[in-house]
């Protein structure tokens, strides 16, 4: 069989064809494998046709597997709890990944109000949108700091703007929550008064895909890890006002 | 399944799978509750055999973690690529087991087996797939031979020679029906606007 000669695109396809139905011998399947490692042709040809007949297995009616499969790949990669994939769902999360803390109505109304009073404080812009705004409250919904930069800018300031209760020999710190990612540190902000952090971008590179920040619990001088390991104290999403 | 809620839900697959690429595992146990049991289902139909299929699963999985980001590069839905993980998964096992361990019989573990005898046959499940209305017509369009050939390779992981064995025909005849089959089967989806490169 002359897999890798380039002239014979049908006979690719063929071997192809029969690759994703299964019915390759074992030798030609692993010898196809192999030559699709290194020919993005193979490869395209092998993909068209899972493409093709993968859907066709839409129509098996769903059975669902025993608790130990999950059990077994969680341990097998070292991850989660080892409960079942059901349990993960309603177990504790990180909680970067619930964001409920700020989509709370009864916050939302406080940080509406905010905000709203955050732009008639301000003064007048020629175009609406030039500055980034987040609110950050606590599990009470009250309002604790906000954090301001402008859009072009790259100094982000933070202003404690409740009464903030820090535990001695713990420091507050600052994250970015990027949708679907881990948390971004930002630096480190004070219980009082405020902290200007610079940015590594401008802020509307910075934050780009940014729905919200979050303050957690960390040791002093900030997580070790790079993720949050302490609780979160505050959060809040990002409006651009 | 409609075709803005299939959107909607490859949608939020891909999404999920994006996540788990980056590692993380609150998404890849809602991909796994979201997607495990359609991809059990197929492994059982394959394999027949409750433990392999589970093993199939778990090695799938464990692979969809360290290779969801491959799928990002991928054209094509990302169940069909998920199903393809596990078809392959459980191809590579049915193509490594030794012949004589290799039998159509049931064995003892029948009584709690899922795969239900009065279900529907590969032929009837080729024909009412996800993209049903193509399909059907594509698949209608093949010889009775070539049909249930495609089918019973597809839903039961038979190679040549079992299919063979399962059809009474000669190895030839059956190996001429795969690939004709396959190349009517793509010209007709093809032609349908389906499943292109």
């Amino acid at each position: 069989m002359k897999l890798d000669r380039p002239d014979r695109p049908e006979r690719l396809d063929a071997l192809a064809a029969q690759y994703a139905l299964g019915t390759l011998s074992p030798r030609a399947r692993r010898r196809l494998a192999r030559i699709a490692r290194r020919e993005p042709a193979v490869v395209a040809a092998l993909r068209s046709w899972e493409l093709r007949l993968a859907g066709l297995a839409d129509a098996i009616p769903p059975v669902t597997p025993p608790a130990r499969v999950w059990n077994a790949i969680c341990t097998k990669l070292g991850i989660g709890d080892g409960q079942g994939a059901d349990s993960a769902e309603t177990g504790p999360a990180p909680w970067w990944s619930s964001l409920g803390l700020w989509r709370g109505l009864a916050f939302a109304g406080v940080a509406a109000a905010l905000l709203l009073g955050l732009r008639l404080m301000a003064p007048p812009v020629e175009e609406p949108g030039q500055t980034i705004v987040a609110v950050l409250a606590g599990s009470d919904a009250k309002p604790a700091l906000v954090a301001t930069v402008e859009r072009g800018g790259r100094i982000l300031a933070v202003k404690a703007i409740g009464p903030i209760a820090v535990p001695p020999g713990r420091a507050l710190e600052l994250w970015a929550l990027p949708a679907g990612k881990d948390p971004r540190s930002l630096g480190l902000v004070a219980a009082t008064g405020v902290v200007r952090i610079t940015l590594p971008a401008p802020a509307d590179d910075a934050l780009l895909g940014v729905p919200a920040l979050a303050i957690s619990l960390e040791p002093p001088g900030g997580s070790p890890t790079g993720k949050p390991t302490g609780p979160v104290l505050y959060s809040g999403g990002i409006e651009r006002i | 399944m409609d075709e803005a809620a299939a959107a909607r839900r490859s949608e939020n697959l891909a999404a999920l799978l994006a996540r788990t690429a980056l590692a993380d595992e609150r998404a890849f146990a809602e991909l796994y509750r979201q997607t495990s049991s359609h991809l059990y289902a197929v492994a059982l139909r394959m394999l027949r055999d409750k433990a392999a299929a589970e093993d199939a699963l778990q090695e799938a999985f464990v692979s969809v973690w360290h290779h969801a980001g491959s799928y990002v590069a991928a054209k094509g839905r990302p169940q069909t690529w998920l199903t393809s993980v596990v078809r392959n998964r459980c191809l590579d096992l049915l193509r490594r087991r030794v012949p004589d361990t290799m039998t159509l019989t049931r064995d003892d573990d029948e009584g709690e087996f899922d795969l239900p005898a009065t279900g529907p046959t590969p032929v009837e499940l080729l024909l009412s797939g996800a993209d049903a209305a193509m399909v059907r017509t594509c698949v209608d369009a093949l010889p009775g031979g070539q049909r249930q050939a495609i089918a019973l390779a597809f839903f039961q992981g038979l190679s040549h020679s079992e299919l063979a064995a399962q059809l009474r025909e000669p190895l030839g005849t059956v190996k001429s029906w795969i690939r004709r089959g396959l190349e009517r089967l793509k010209s007709c989806l093809d032609r349908a606007g389906m499943a292109g490169p």
